[in-house]
């Protein structure tokens, strides 16, 4: 009974750790540009990540082998490292969106100036790395983040459309000002299928030494986690659709987004969307820090890991503080936090395929993997999302430059 | 399956020293022997001073940033592969490790450091 309890509350953390800012923008931004039309986009994307997490949980239990293990092993020494610094970049991008994103919600709610706020962020989530331990992390940022609910509540009592609402998950193209829509497509994919995700999701395998009799678990975390984390960026799309579109706003602000729970439920709404936001985003950026010290660890050999202390894994400490000042110095800039999600996201669908590439050879490979290898099923979906990622790695920076970055 | 085969399994792999501490990856390997001889691997080589004949100017790029620490271990102090290469001897004896023993003074005196 206490291992169900166990799972139960993991998918609750699942759920309300799925979100982050990259979500927020793209799935509120695109129901306020395209309404429902872009919903069909989300389950291809949760999918993905489901796929693709399930593939680096398997790899982690069985061969005791993180993402960044595999891609060296797999594709050598100098793809490895143009892959290293490649994520580390998009990374890096991504936690100083998150820190924005954090220093923006404590300013709705509290209304001190940014910049401390910024300051205070970082300096409270490298507290909360330092002393919480991971169970807890997890806990406090994904029981925090499920007050997103709010807007499946909001989304529901906005009536929306739900006709077009269904209509919107059958794939179609759009006839009206289609390279924004290919633009939302991507990003939407972009978003959900994250890769510090599966860095993150794959490191803490290895970190809680998972075994081949751990791979149910690993199973239920990744479909059930995401399939219902996923539940919540459709009513995000939902509220972006039935509140901003043909009104002439654009959720450029994460303030507009949460503006989405307070017209349907009043002050209580927005001080959940709030709240929500927060934690959402918050537990994101620990994931980020992490993942990006994980890369740099075990790419180069170094020991690493929140299971081992600060003196016996000093190098990978020291990284993980130094992206969190990283960021902070890029946040302190004053760049907008919306507009480098937006960068963030599109420059981390580039960076998908060197990622998941080696993965999928690696789940492949007997020599690794033994009985647990990919079956059919694995590798047949696996195969489809790569050929979906090379296409929209292909087409990220294109549209990124003829939409003006999704302003046109 | 040859003495060669087996050490090229291993180039890019973990190394874990005998008290189960991450201490490095195999960033090359000492082979020898001459034309119509047979090979023999007598070193696993590991430290950033490996990295420029990996991977050309972004290997030397790294090396910069990484130190140029060059670590020979004879393959004598392997004790086996597994999910990583794993050795007879500790991290300490061998030389290697030594970028986590520099920078623990950076970490260690911050309260709560040693607490798992």
């Amino acid at each position: 009974m206490s291992k169900i309890f166990g799972v139960a509350l993991g998918i609750l953390a699942a759920i309300g750790g799925f979100v982050d800012i990259g979500d927020l923008v793209f799935n509120v931004a695109a129901g306020a540009t395209f309404g429902y039309q872009l919903l069909w986009v989300l389950p291809i994307g949760v999918l993905g990540i489901i796929v693709y997490s399930e593939m680096c949980g398997r790899v982690a239990a069985v061969s005791k082998k993180a993402v960044f293990d595999a891609v060296r092993e797999r594709v050598g020494f100098s793809a490895g490292l143009s892959t290293l610094i490649a994520s580390e970049v998009v990374n890096l991008m991504t936690l100083a969106a998150e820190v924005g994103g954090i220093a923006i919600s404590l300013q709705l709610l509290c209304g001190l100036p940014y910049r401390w706020l910024i300051a205070l962020g970082v300096l409270g989530l490298g507290l909360v790395i330092w002393v919480t331990s991971f169970e807890w992390i997890e806990r406090i940022f994904g029981y925090g983040g499920l007050c997103l609910l709010v807007f499946a509540v909001g989304a529901v009592k906005l009536s929306p459309a739900w006709g077009k609402a269904a209509h919107g998950f059958i794939p179609h193209v759009s006839q009206n000002n289609s390279l924004l829509y290919l633009y939302f497509v991507v990003g939407l994919l972009g978003a959900a299928m994250t890769p510090y995700e599966v860095y993150f999701y794959s490191s803490g395998g290895v970190e809680e030494e998972w075994t081949p009799k751990d791979l149910g678990l690993n199973r239920a975390n990744a479909i059930i986690g995401y399939a219902l984390g996923g539940s919540l960026s459709v009513a995000l799309m939902v509220t972006g659709a039935a509140l901003f579109l043909n009104k002439g706003i654009s959720p450029e602000h994460l303030g507009t987004i949460a503006l989405g729970a307070q017209v349907p439920l009043g002050e209580v709404g927005l001080l959940f969307a709030l709240v929500g936001i927060l934690f959402a985003v918050g537990g994101a950026a620990i994931d980020t820090t992490f993942a990006g010290a994980y890369n740099l660890a075990q790419f180069c050999g170094w020991e690493w890991g929140r299971y081992r202390s600060a003196a016996k894994a000093p190098r990978f400490v020291l990284s993980w503080m130094a992206l969190l000042l990283l960021a902070l110095v890029i946040v302190m800039t004053g760049v907008d936090a919306v507009v480098l999600t937006e960068y963030a996201v599109l420059f981390s669908v580039v960076a998908l395929p060197l990622t998941y590439v080696p993965i999928l050879l690696v789940a492949n490979d007997v020599a690794y993997m033994g009985d647990h290898r990919n079956g059919k099923l694995a590798n047949v979906l696996g195969v489809a999302y790569l050929v979906v990622i090379a296409a929209v790695a292909l087409s990220a920076i294109p549209l990124m430059i003829l939409t003006n970055v999704g302003q046109n | 399956m040859s003495e060669i085969d087996i050490a090229l399994k291993v180039l890019d792999h973990q190394i874990v020293d005998c008290d189960g501490r991450r201490c490095g990856k195999v960033d090359d390997l000492a082979i020898e022997g001459g034309a119509g001889e047979t090979a023999r691997v007598t070193a696993i080589l590991a430290g950033p001073g490996y990295w420029p004949e990996r991977a050309g100017w972004i290997g030397r790029l790294a090396r910069a940033i990484g130190g140029g620490r060059r670590v020979r271990v004879p393959w004598e102090d392997v004790a086996g592969i597994e999910a990583h290469v794993l050795l007879r001897r500790t991290a300490r004896d061998l030389g290697l490790g030594r970028g986590d023993d520099r920078a623990r003074p950076w970490v260690e005196w911050i309260p709560g450091a040693h607490r798992k």
